[in-house]
């Protein structure tokens, strides 16, 4: 897993597309374009964006700040750095003019801003810097005094000449090894909150179609696979062949025409809005429709052919020639058996179902991983993309040992001694 | 209305009168100069404009669901895309109003007054209006927002367009209700800037910064819910100022759904046929395929308005060969216009003249649509000294359908001419990226309800006589720059369209530009969505809609 996030990191650092366009609009000047790059950090290098990625960059702000910072959620869910003092009072700092301010949160919940030049520390050259948190939730560094001069305008005392200014930026996070994977460049909120409610959109679209399509391809496969070549596996195997040849996004607007257009039956687009899918199932329905038509055919054919495969076995053989009743052989003997290969492409297709549902989740518009994936990969959104992978990776790597453990169950030779 | 009429009303009125200018003009231009539109439409003996509904025929109640992008935002003066305005502006409004004839209103303001020479503008607040959060609009609320625009800090794309003519200390405070803008050039497109979507009105004294924090507007609506990436919901407030032609509340509508389906059209188009959508937000996606899909479709309305919108083939006039006139006439020459705009953009919008100035801004002087002559093309190519022809590449967004397909016919029909032209396609974001570097590529241009404001941006140098930032072909000649300074600064409306029709000749004969053709835009929404506006530049104004149920 640490691999693969260091790879997703490369792959997306090195990938085309300027991030601060595709969020800001085509038209930033390039002052605002240096200016978002710096406060999201962008102008450090690669190695040191990756570590404050995965172990976080509270730590690296808090020793140059000398006191701990603490990360709060407010009662409307935002969450908001602060720097904790001694007395336990939380605190942030802006910039007016040349007037350091503090806003100051004390314990009872009061909120107040006073003017904190104090500090202000001084260099050899003359120019005072200071190390805090912003309303931003940024450790920012701020420097008066220095050569560079720019007009601000500060409200009830009118425009002035001030020196310095923010020169560095540090954005606050707690790094993916601590559960937080950061804010979404593309939405601003965090990305765990996002992730959370597409990962359970997902889970519940792949979830229904995987229990609605695996029982039922097992079931058609063994019944395909009993007698090779008789009519009912012909036609079993074609159809589903036929379905599992057919692009997904190619079904879809299919029965979008023919369910929604034309019959009228169902919504063909999934719109939730305050809803969760499940509250919903009339929209569920075409897209699972279209996985399961995906799916059917190709679980089908491999549970068909390792059926047949163990049917045509001496082992079956002897136990048909031994009298016992033809379901005892199948349900006994067979099935057991024939299981196995089709167990791993289910697994496999676990993955694929969460990941690989991508283009049934854009045809249809639904709020699912793929799509949020999709859409953030578009935007060179770094935190979202690589939080949305390592999911994958879980999944996959989970789905996998699940998959070795069912062998163990279903074929004892295979049990660790 | 306003105490003192201004002294060029009474001469567009005989104008008016003797048939110089049509009616719309008319009330265009004496709104410009601050007679309110009510007035400016009584001297034209036409209704009133701004027709709000009433409420014998409105019903209330009901919720608009919206399919649209719901993008991060923060400060609405660094807006860069419609959408999230079209949410916020129910929130939040602007000074004036642009309706979709170009005749700018006041909103917030009562009226306007302008000095002589344009270089005062007075602006009279509408008193007795709320804030959602129970603050009074007052010209501190002004005073703040202008001065967010003009702080670098802030980075607002309105300190390039007013900053230009308004310098930071020109705006005055005369007490609560009036505040008095000073500027170092005349300038008639006041009322319009202030309707540019980053020029939402912020309330001073709870603004930080973000507004989705401290929603506090004088809008319709309250925000209720915002969520990036997935959707935005906007309740009603009762204590709204503006009222119905019957002296009813407004607004009819109880709640406002945006729903982020992502940029996709298809499942958009799908939800609003099955009807779980009213309305679909095109403005930062492109209606065309919808309109495509649903044009014949009998379950909804689809409402078609001519904008100012068009896709610029520019050339860059500091390289080779783009340098030589006659070669960039050639290109121009190759263009089969009716055939660009039949195949690209299924015939929906007007013939553009290879000028920058369409056949819907007021002051647009008629010009003679060129013919396609792939012959003459050849010929200067020749004297140009590329008997042999030329081979170019030609650099488009493949996002943008209309832009591939201009450039696939342009192939096509510009071969005999001796070009060889190589489409280099590439996202629209990266077109975005290097927009102002290529060398020769196709641009969109978005609505702008005037005709100085876009060659104010695209055609002209800085102080330096440098090509300005926006002014991608780098294209800066004097006398076009000396006669549009004097169109900036000129009222009279026959004056103004006498100095465009020679602004457009120059453009036309040695200009940087090929334009083919200006694009219609739509709304569609469902059958049960009542007294829709279809905005030139896709604005959604929600305040006097109402549902069926």
């Amino acid at each position: 897993m640490f691999l693969v996030s260091m790879a997703v990191f490369m792959i997306v650092e090195s990938s085309p597309g300027n991030v601060a366009k595709n969020i800001l609009g085509a038209f930033i000047t390039p002052e605002q374009e240096a200016s978002f790059l710096k406060q999201q950090g962008f102008d450090k290098p690669l190695t040191s964006r990756y570590i404050s990625w995965f172990t976080g960059s509270d730590w690296v702000a808090e020793m140059k700040i000398g006191h701990p910072l603490k990360r709060i959620t407010t009662e409307k869910g935002y969450q908001e750095w602060w720097v904790e003092s001694e007395n336990g009072n939380l605190l942030q700092w802006n910039l007016k003019g040349e007037d350091l301010f503090v806003t100051i949160l004390e314990q009872n919940g009061n909120i107040k801003e006073v003017i904190d030049n104090d500090r202000w520390q001084k260099d050899k050259k003359g120019i005072s810097h200071f190390w805090g948190v912003s309303n931003k939730n940024s450790a920012v560094k701020w420097e008066k005094g220095s050569a560079k001069e720019t007009w601000n305008y500060v409200y009830g005392r009118g425009w002035g000449k001030t020196t310095g200014g923010p020169v560095e930026y540090i954005p606050l996070k707690k790094g993916f090894l601590r559960g937080d994977p950061g804010i979404s460049l593309r939405t601003g909120r965090p990305v765990a909150k996002s992730l959370f409610v597409r990962l359970r959109n997902s889970l519940v679209l792949a979830g229904i179609a995987f229990v609605i399509v695996m029982p039922l391809a097992l079931i058609l496969g063994i019944i395909a696979g009993l007698k090779e070549g008789s009519l009912q596996d012909r036609i079993l195997s074609i159809t589903g062949m036929s379905f599992s040849v057919i692009p997904e996004f190619a079904t879809g607007i299919f029965l979008i025409l023919i369910m929604s257009t034309w019959l009228d039956l169902v919504p063909g687009a999934t719109v939730f809005g305050e809803k969760a899918p499940w509250e919903r199932p009339d929209m569920l329905i075409l897209p699972v429709l279209t996985l399961t038509l995906i799916e059917l055919g190709y679980v089908l054919r491999i549970t068909r052919a390792s059926m047949a495969e163990v049917m045509r076995s001496a082992y079956i053989r002897t136990a048909y020639l031994k009298g016992l009743p033809s379901f005892k052989v199948i349900f006994v003997h067979a099935v057991r058996n024939a299981l196995i290969a089709p167990i791993t492409v289910i697994m496999l297709h676990v993955n694929w179902l969460m990941g690989g549902i991508v283009i049934v989740e854009v045809v249809f518009g639904y709020p699912g991983l793929g799509q949020y994936l999709l859409d953030s990969a578009l935007y060179k959104d770094i935190n979202a993309i690589e939080a949305g992978t390592m999911i994958m990776v879980m999944i996959a790597v989970g789905t996998q040992l699940i998959a070795d453990i069912l062998y163990t169950f279903l074929n004892p030779r295979i049990r660790y001694s | 209305m306003t105490k003192k009429i201004h002294p060029s009303i009474e001469k567009f009125k005989k104008d008016l009168d003797s048939g110089k200018i049509n009616r719309r003009e008319f009330v265009r231009f004496a709104t410009l100069l601050g007679v309110s539109a009510v007035a400016a439409t009584q001297m034209a003996g036409i209704v009133a404009l701004p027709t709000t509904a009433s409420a014998a025929t409105a019903k209330r109640g009901g919720t608009l669901r919206i399919a649209g992008p719901v993008q991060k935002v923060t400060h609405p003066a660094q807006f860069s895309w419609i959408t999230p305005t079209n949410q916020l502006r129910q929130v939040a409004e602007y000074l004036t109003y642009s309706d979709e004839n170009n005749v700018t209103h006041p909103y917030l303001l009562k009226n306007w007054e302008v000095s002589d020479d344009l270089k005062t503008w007075t602006l009279n607040l509408r008193k007795g209006i709320k804030f959602n959060n129970g603050d009074e609009f007052v010209a501190d609320d002004v005073m703040f927002t202008f001065n967010q625009w003009m702080d670098k800090a802030v980075g607002s794309s309105m300190k390039g367009m007013i900053g230009a003519y308004l310098p930071a200390n020109g705006i005055e405070k005369i007490n609560d209700y009036q505040v008095k803008l000073h500027l170092s050039a005349a300038e008639i497109g006041v009322p319009e800037h202030l309707f540019h979507y980053p020029a939402m009105i912020l309330n001073h004294r709870t603004f930080k910064g973000d507004f989705i924090k401290a929603p506090h507007g004088t809008g319709p609506y309250t925000l209720e819910t915002y969520v990036e990436g997935e959707r935005c919901v906007l309740k009603r407030r009762d204590d709204y100022w503006k009222k119905d032609t019957d002296g009813s509340q407004l607004p009819y509508i109880d709640k406002i759904e945006y729903i982020d389906m992502g940029t996709e059209m298809t499942p958009m188009i799908a939800a609003l046929k099955s009807g779980e959508i009213d309305f679909i937000d095109f403005s930062d996606l492109g209606g065309t395929e919808a309109f495509q899909s649903l044009k014949k479709d009998s379950g909804v309305n689809v409402y078609g308005v001519a904008t100012n919108q068009t896709r610029i083939l520019r050339m860059r006039v500091d390289l080779k060969p783009w340098d030589d006139n006659r070669v960039r006439q050639a290109l121009k020459l190759c263009q089969h216009r009716q055939k660009i705009l039949a195949l690209a953009y299924f015939g929906q919008g007007l013939l553009g003249q290879d000028v920058h100035v369409s056949p819907k801004h007021p002051e647009y002087s008629p010009i003679e649509t060129p013919a396609y002559n792939p012959a003459k093309a050849k010929q200067l190519l020749k004297e140009a000294g590329y008997p042999n022809g030329l081979e170019v590449n030609l650099v488009v967004g493949n996002g943008w359908k209309e832009i591939v397909r201009y450039a696939e016919v342009l192939q096509q029909d510009a071969a005999p001419a001796g070009f060889k032209i190589n489409i280099v396609s590439m996202p629209n974001s990266q077109y975005w990226e290097k927009w102002t570097e290529v060398d020769l590529g196709i641009t969109t241009w978005a609505h702008r309800p005037i005709g100085t404001m876009v060659l104010n941006l695209a055609y002209v140098g800085d102080e330096n006589g440098k090509p300005a930032s926006w002014n991608e072909s780098r294209w800066v000649d004097k006398e076009f720059s000396t006669l549009l300074k004097k169109a900036n600064g000129t009222l009279d409306v026959e004056k103004r369209r006498k100095i465009f029709a020679k602004l457009e000749k120059i453009q036309q004969d040695r200009g940087s530009i090929a334009n083919a053709f200006w694009i219609n835009q739509w709304v569609i929404t469902t059958k049960r969505v009542q007294n829709v506006v279809a905005h030139p530049s896709l604005y959604l104004n929600a305040s006097d809609m109402w549902l069926n149920s």
